[in-house]
């Protein structure tokens, strides 16, 4: 299946790592810089559909691994054979020390939200996006909240056990 | 009606009303309020208990917390708790906000409901059934009748005190006090500056 697409993929990108789980589904793993280029190029292609943005951080690597879900509609058109369709898992490394990658919106518009929940999350930078400002949070938190080293137990102790109850305060005056 | 209730109704005809009269407000947090659809409709038939769902919260009294509380739902939870007239009741549904449930390390989610507003009845359970909120409300209207359900009496008094610890969790308040907060508690002081 999609041999077509493997090659063109291996003829037009170097360092390309491309790996077929299962049936209809293909991982490639490539190098920071070349992703921006691989997900035009799928995009072309016809796998316009991006499903997902997620991040996982690898505490033990030092490093960042931002996924991105891409998939086609082209089943329904004629052009397209149904062995073309394929659901596309681009990974990529973003070292934890400088968490940076550059914002998808030019090629993907609907990135935009994921990237916010990422940006705040995660604490990764994506460069030329327009507005970087939380998405769900309403408290300062110093590391990123789903970050590995950030301790949820000590940081409800500190905040929210530390609130007294108004019984509490009413009885201390 | 009953004519049991009679004197009750001559003596004291306003809690009476209070008391078949609770319109709760819509207000959906956390997964709890996927009990009250039925318990609104045919099946359970919350109106036999004198309970409408209303819109706003100009005209409701009794407020359910149907679930886990965010630091994001907390501030529109108290934004409707103010708006809401008096006398109203506040009743906790689940066991998240009674002391966290499944998100006692969560780093989002606030752990005890009743630092922020008063809270007349707990419902424990993850999650209750629908009978539970009748059984809740059976038990409100002795608390009515006894008194005993003053949570927003009690609201009125430590105001101050509700209001630093909201302010402790949500930082700044984009609305002005509700009640007048004399300045006058060291401690609270101490702590803002």
């Amino acid at each position: 299946m999609n041999s077509s697409l493997k090659k063109s993929l291996e003829s037009a990108f170097k360092e390309v790592h491309l790996n077929f789980p299962e049936k209809d589904r293909l991982i490639i793993n490539v190098k920071k810089d070349q992703a921006m280029s691989i997900l035009k190029f799928l995009k072309e292609k016809g796998y316009e559909h991006l499903a997902l943005v997620s991040c996982i951080d690898w505490i033990e690597e030092k490093e960042f691994e931002l996924v991105y879900v891409l998939s086609s509609y082209l089943q329904n058109d004629s052009e397209y054979t149904e062995k073309e369709k394929a659901n596309i898992i681009l990974k990529t490394i973003v070292p934890r020390d400088n968490p940076r990658f550059f914002t998808t919106i030019p090629i993907f518009q609907n990135s935009e939200p994921y990237e916010r929940e990422i940006h705040e999350l995660y604490g990764i930078h994506f460069e030329g996006h327009p507005r970087q400002i939380p998405l769900f949070l309403e408290r300062d938190y110093k590391i990123p909240p789903f970050r590995k080293d950030f301790d949820t137990r000590q940081y409800v102790k500190q905040v929210f056990d530390n609130i007294p109850s108004v019984e509490d305060r009413a009885g201390e005056k | 009606m009953d004519r049991n209730q009679l004197r009750k109704w001559l003596k004291e005809p306003a809690k009476m009303g209070h008391k078949y009269s609770l319109h709760a407000i819509y207000f959906c947090t956390g997964c709890g309020i996927i009990e009250v659809p039925p318990s609104i409709t045919a099946r359970w038939d919350a109106e036999r208990f004198g309970i409408i769902p209303v819109a706003t919260p100009r005209q409701a009294n009794l407020f359910l917390i149907t679930g886990y509380v965010s630091v994001k739902t907390l501030k529109a939870i108290i934004r409707t708790y103010e708006q809401m007239p008096e006398p109203k009741f506040t009743v906790g549904f689940g066991s998240c906000p009674i002391n966290g449930g499944m998100y006692w390390d969560s780093y989002n989610t606030i752990k005890h409901l009743d630092k922020y507003i008063p809270v007349d009845g707990w419902i424990a359970g993850c999650m209750p059934r629908p009978e539970a909120i009748f059984v809740a409300v059976t038990h409100l209207w002795t608390l009515i009748d006894k008194e005993m359900a003053n949570g927003y009496k009690r609201y009125r008094e430590k105001y101050r005190y509700y209001r630093a610890n909201q302010e402790k969790v949500l930082g700044k308040l984009e609305w002005p006090p509700l009640f007048q907060i004399e300045d006058k508690d060291e401690q609270l002081v101490k702590e803002k500056s």
